[in-house]
């Protein structure tokens, strides 16, 4: 008697699962390939000659290989400093809305207290409020208060936008913790911060990281209030985002690569922490 | 390994902070000058070059939104950071409402003893006020003619090709029809014409642009242009010109009308035979229509005897040459040195100054306040002469259909009356 035999039913139910399988991987790969598609064309042209960039049919590969045009947007004025005012900006973005989203959203999950529901709503109306329509009041402000044309007062203005959405992820990835875990280790003889600190905390980084990842793309990508709030000290989305559109195309993709490749490599640098969510999640 | 990693985060931190104050601290003691040209990287980095030829200045390139909205907040905070601000004519208006700009007459009396600036353009400089200077012209593009020296001997008797009347050119536009039996002026009907109506013909011919459209004198206008001119323009102007340089080069035209973008390859590429010329006078006077560009000084600006330094700066010849040069933006004041340029935009500099500076200019801008509806203009004096001109119908009942066309376009908008046409309260009304 041989297990290998199998029953029609069973050999249609095996079929089943592949072929399920065959389409989830087919979307996967659609889905991957439509956002890693355009990267590849723009890291491409990034780095190919101008008679590539300009002929047709578009290569697949830069070849032959010049950091020309990437060499000619880095060394344009402003360029570089504006990279650096970008970093530093999204850096303390990141550094003062996590500081600031970890506890908030640790309350919000934990404890009930009067208002509760009002300060979620309260946080979101933040972000439904148009800044376009807060734009003089806000420089107003900004220079009365001597904080004008300065990189930290940009990172305050984005932490302030970031915040909402920051909140709420945190307090979700918080809830998703469960309490009996603290007061597991509080029997055990923590306290209530050290129960935090060594058994909360590290649970949740992966979800803080994912926040994280999302505090920093959305600084280094904002436009608006960069623009408004300085002059000399300009990000680099203030710098070239308006302008690149109307530039020559290799400059184009120059400055759209460089604006894309910061994100890229934190997301990489962060992503052990999000596999880590996700593995959590699926297992 | 916690606390480590707390530590490493406040260090972090704390570089950050302190190199982004720093950063910012450093950089005092220069004029700053934001401008809504030159916004593009590449045309940023050149005339940076040109400026660091002055000193200390920090070009800051900008959306005309947002520098609207700093340079507001600036003024209700009264403290500043913007010094000089270059852009469009049609930007001034916006912050004339806003009050934020300094009166630029004393400045403007010391800049004429040393350099020629066309009265036209200092008028546009007071934005219909009597004595008010809120910009200094900095640049200008504009259209100019253009014509082949085997078009020269055909011109009328008499007529000089630098102050040409209308009539003049119509007569020159028949002589050349009736001298090789072909109709050889062209207009790019199927590119920029609406400009030659608005900007050129109806100036010239009624003083204004929009409130004279349906007057007598605009009906004379168009049976001059109708009967006296028509029949001796290309007919492949209406289906095909859109640069006039090509017909030009191809020698299908041997006399045009364009922007000095779409002629420029004319005259480069054969700078013997080709002569630019400014366009013909009416008799309201000779209308053209100049891209201004213009310079203003904030109430708030830290630094306005730098800014007014600047602004000399920017109008000494020199400088203004090497803008035309490396940016294609056109001089302003006279005496400008084009011996270096490539001859075709010499040619072009030299007829734009004659244009400009011609005792009957009478410039007439782009249309100001219309806003997204800024095309619809066009659309109205296109019909006006597809209906007049190429089908044939009766002028009166032509001008009065569209002028309510125009009437409503500016009711809906409340665009008050722009220039050349006198300033008005509420929306711009025809006559």
């Amino acid at each position: 008697m041989t297990t290998r035999t199998l029953d029609p039913v069973q050999r249609r139910a095996i079929r089943q699962r592949q072929l399920r399988r065959a389409s989830v991987y087919a979307l996967a790969i659609l889905i991957a390939l439509w956002i890693l598609l355009p990267i590849w064309l723009i890291g491409t042209m990034a780095f190919s000659t101008q008679q590539d960039v300009y002929g047709y049919p578009k290569q697949i590969a830069p070849i032959p290989f010049t950091t020309e045009t990437m060499e000619f947007f880095v060394n344009q004025e402003g360029i570089l400093e504006a990279t650096r005012n970008s970093v530093l900006v999204a850096v303390i973005t990141l550094v003062l809305s996590t500081a600031i989203a970890a506890p908030a959203g640790y309350a919000i999950s934990r404890y009930f207290f009067a208002g509760r529901d009002a300060f979620r709503l309260g946080i979101l109306a933040v972000r439904a409020f148009p800044i376009v329509i807060l734009a003089v009041p806000l420089a107003v402000t900004f220079i009365e208060w001597g904080m004008f044309d300065k990189v930290y007062s940009v990172a305050l203005m984005h932490t302030a936008l970031t915040l909402p959405t920051t909140i709420l992820v945190v307090s979700s990835v918080f809830a998703s913790i469960p309490r009996e875990f603290e007061e597991a280790a509080k029997v055990f003889g923590c306290n209530a911060y050290q129960a935090f600190i060594r058994v909360v905390l590290p649970l949740v980084i992966p979800g803080i990281a994912a926040s994280a990842i999302f505090t920093f793309v959305m600084s280094w990508n904002e436009v608006f209030a960069a623009t408004l709030l300085t002059i000399r000290n300009r990000t680099l989305p203030a710098l070239i985002l308006y302008s690149l559109n109307k530039s020559s195309l290799q400059f184009q993709y120059a400055g759209g690569f460089f604006m894309l490749a910061p994100s890229l490599v934190f997301i990489f640098v962060i992503r052990r922490y999000l596999f880590n969510m996700w593995g959590q999640i699926t297992k | 390994m916690f606390r480590t990693k707390f530590r490493s985060i406040v260090i972090l931190v704390l570089v950050a902070m302190l190199t982004g104050v720093l950063g910012v601290s450093a950089q005092d003691g220069s004029v700053t000058f934001m401008s809504t040209q030159f916004n593009i990287v590449e045309e940023s980095d050149k005339i940076r070059t040109i400026l660091a030829d002055f000193g200390e200045v920090e070009f800051v390139p900008s959306e005309e939104g947002p520098m609207i909205d700093l340079l507001r907040a600036e003024a209700e905070t009264g403290e500043g950071s913007v010094d000089l601000i270059g852009a469009l004519h049609g930007t001034f208006p916006v912050l004339q409402n806003e009050d934020v700009l300094f009166d630029l007459s004393d400045l403007l009396a010391q800049l004429e003893e040393n350099y020629e600036l066309p009265e036209s353009f200092v008028e546009l400089g007071k934005l219909g006020t009597a004595d008010y200077q809120y910009y200094i012209p900095w640049m200008q593009a504009t259209y100019i003619m253009a014509a082949h020296v085997s078009a020269l001997e055909y011109l009328p008797e008499g007529a000089d090709i630098n102050a040409l009347t209308w009539e003049q050119f119509a007569e020159w536009a028949k002589n050349i029809y009736d001298g090789t039996g072909e109709a050889q002026l062209g207009l790019p009907v199927a590119g920029l014409f609406h400009r030659f109506l608005e900007g050129y013909l109806y100036p010239s011919f009624t003083g204004g642009m929009v409130t004279g459209f349906k007057s007598p004198e605009a009906v004379a206008m168009w049976e001059w242009f109708r009967d006296e001119l028509w029949p001796y323009v290309h007919p492949q102007s209406v289906t095909s010109y859109e640069f006039m340089q090509e017909p030009l080069l191809a020698g299908e035209v041997i006399l045009a009308f364009d922007h000095t973008a779409r002629l420029i390859n004319a005259f480069n590429d054969k700078p013997d035979e080709f002569v630019g010329f400014p366009a013909p006078t009416g008799p309201a006077g000779l209308g053209f229509m100049p891209v201004v560009v213009g310079l203003g000084v904030p109430y708030t600006s830290a630094d306005p005897d730098g800014a007014e330094a600047l602004i000399d700066f920017l109008l000494q010849p020199e400088t203004q040459g090497r803008v035309l040069q490396d940016l294609a933006f056109f001089p302003v004041v006279g005496g400008v040195d084009t011996t270096d340029l490539p001859e075709g935009v010499a040619i072009e500099a030299a007829a734009v100054e004659a244009q400009a500076a011609s005792p009957d200019a009478l410039p007439a801008l782009l249309p100001v306040g219309l806003g997204d509806r800024g095309g619809e203009i066009n659309e109205i004096y296109r019909n006006a002469f597809s209906r007049i001109v190429l089908n044939g119908e009766d002028i009166q009942t032509v001008l009065d259909d569209e002028g309510a066309a125009l009437q409503s376009l500016l009711d809906e908008t409340g665009a008050p009356c722009w220039p050349p046409d006198a300033p008005s309260e509420g929306a711009c009304q025809l006559q």
